[in-house]
């Protein structure tokens, strides 16, 4: 049975009414959870819809009920966040798990790679990106759906849980001894940040290339919360901050502000001041989070058989690009730079 | 190990070898054309500079391991091969003493050594680069 059938027995079972689908499409990118868009149709009105299906072998493994509840936390509650609209988590008719959302179009999600990015609208996006961030930490996580899976930790735990599911992948997929991250878990090891000064909603992937904006100036979409979790909110600023987002330039984060001006807009959404020192561990955090994953993408890749070049790239060009990022980063924490 | 040349141009081969499903046909055989062709193009900075790079490093290392009074691994000693593969053969061995010198001069406190080492990841990740030129804004 074809995707498209499949999609359409399972919409038709579950709304209760025949439904069509249309145009389905898988989209690029996703690496972690294939990605389609489509049409359903139902008594002759059409609605556009995002299929986000777990898929054989992944970049990152995420719970999709978490990515789904994050969802579902920041829909309709004044960021461009879409709604989630129905999550299978045993399959159902598409035979892996798969959850559904509703498909916001109009807008394109820029690569990391491309120079300058954002153009004569960088400021204004740089503007929205942190202030959405910002609000995204301001909210109390207690109160959301996503509070109902993801598990609570300590303020004071938040960086060591985060270090020890990393450090754990790394332990799980490194085929090749990794030194200069190996240096730099040691390092966050023996100087740990103060505790969180709040529990947020953390993204776990806000970056450039996980949302949409619509050419004109305007962030029209929040999308891939696949990592989200509750934890330090610094978490995803020193994420969203991470040099490997700022391809080729150095005096502007994502291609959109300076790092300063980003902070001071973080800051001012959030309500929360920047601790500098907290701050530089979440940053050699975020480079470490990043080699990771891509020391699990070459993980992936040959066990996939060498079929997916997402994992392929991710797991070659990127993972030497952070080995770039973290080596002068260590150098630098001790001033030898 | 990140993934040899070899493995990823027989895996550009392999990704494109299968005729996919309906729904991939359009955009996501485009993105999937276009990450191919970014990885032919690195490959070619690869097979230039991937072996210089390795015995760079290995030499390096075995220096940095007579400096902070470690032995050379055995099999580490010299280079057995010039292949990639033998050459990472090698790396991987000799990178593992060296996560043991790094360990022990920072539980000594020996800075210099400490800082000669934080040098060398630089340098080393340097050599290892890919230079991938800027895309035009899509």
């Amino acid at each position: 049975m074809t995707l498209q059938a499949q999609l359409e027995a399972y919409l038709t079972r579950t709304s209760g009414k025949p439904t069509r689908v249309h145009d389905l499409s898988r989209i690029p990118g996703g690496a972690s959870r294939e990605t389609y868009r489509f049409d359903a149709e139902v008594d002759g009105a059409r609605r556009g819809l995002i299929l986000r299906r777990d898929p054989v072998g992944s970049l990152i493994d995420t719970e999709r009920k978490l990515e789904f509840l994050a969802f579902r936390s920041f829909h309709g509650k004044g960021l461009p966040v879409p709604e989630a609209v129905a999550l299978e988590e045993e399959g159902a008719e598409l035979e892996r798990p798969f959850f559904i959302m509703g498909r916001i179009d109009g807008g394109k999600a820029q690569s990391p790679f491309s120079l300058p990015p954002y153009g004569e609208h960088a400021e204004a996006i740089g503007e929205q990106f942190f202030s959405h961030l910002g609000a995204i930490a301001a909210a109390d996580p207690a109160g959301l759906p996503i509070a109902e899976a993801a598990p609570t930790p300590a303020p004071d735990a938040c960086w060591s849980q985060a270090l020890d599911y990393w450090e754990g992948v790394i332990d799980a997929d490194e085929e090749h001894p990794q030194m200069i991250v190996r240096a730099a878990l040691r390092r966050l090891r023996r100087n740990p940040p103060p505790p969180a000064q709040k529990l947020s909603v953390v993204h776990g992937d806000y970056r450039t290339g996980n949302f949409m904006h619509d050419g004109a100036g305007r962030i029209i979409a929040l999308l891939d919360w696949e990592m989200a979790h509750i934890g330090d909110p610094l978490e995803d600023l020193g994420w969203a901050i991470e040099p490997l987002w700022s391809y080729g330039e150095t005096d502007r984060v994502s291609g959109m502000v300076p790092r300063e001006t980003a902070i001071a807009i973080w800051e001012r959404a959030s309500g929360r001041k920047v601790d500098p020192a907290a701050f530089a561990w979440w940053e050699l955090f975020a480079s470490v989070k990043g080699a990771a994953i891509w020391i699990s993408s070459a993980k992936e890749y040959r066990a996939g058989g060498l079929k997916d070049p997402v994992l392929g790239l991710s797991g070659w060009y990127t993972a030497r690009r952070q080995d770039q990022i973290i080596a002068n980063a260590l150098a630098r924490l001790e001033g030898l730079s | 190990m990140t993934p040899t040349v070899s493995e990823l141009l027989l895996g550009n081969f392999l990704a494109l070898s299968e005729p996919p499903p309906p729904e991939s046909m359009g955009d996501f055989m485009a993105g999937r054309i276009g990450v191919t062709g970014m990885i032919a193009m690195l490959a070619a900075q690869e097979a230039e500079r991937g072996a210089e790079a390795r015995l760079w490093e290995n030499a390096a290392i075995r220096d940095l391991l007579t400096r902070g009074g470690a032995a050379i691994p055995a099999g580490a000693a010299t280079e057995e091969g010039f292949s990639i593969t033998g050459l990472d053969r090698v790396n991987a061995i000799l990178r593992k003493a060296l996560i043991a010198l790094h360990i022990a001069a920072e539980e000594k406190g020996d800075t210099a050594l400490d800082h000669a080492i934080l040098r060398f990841y630089v340098k080393s990740a340097d050599m290892r680069r890919l230079d991938m030129p800027p895309l035009p804004p899509g």
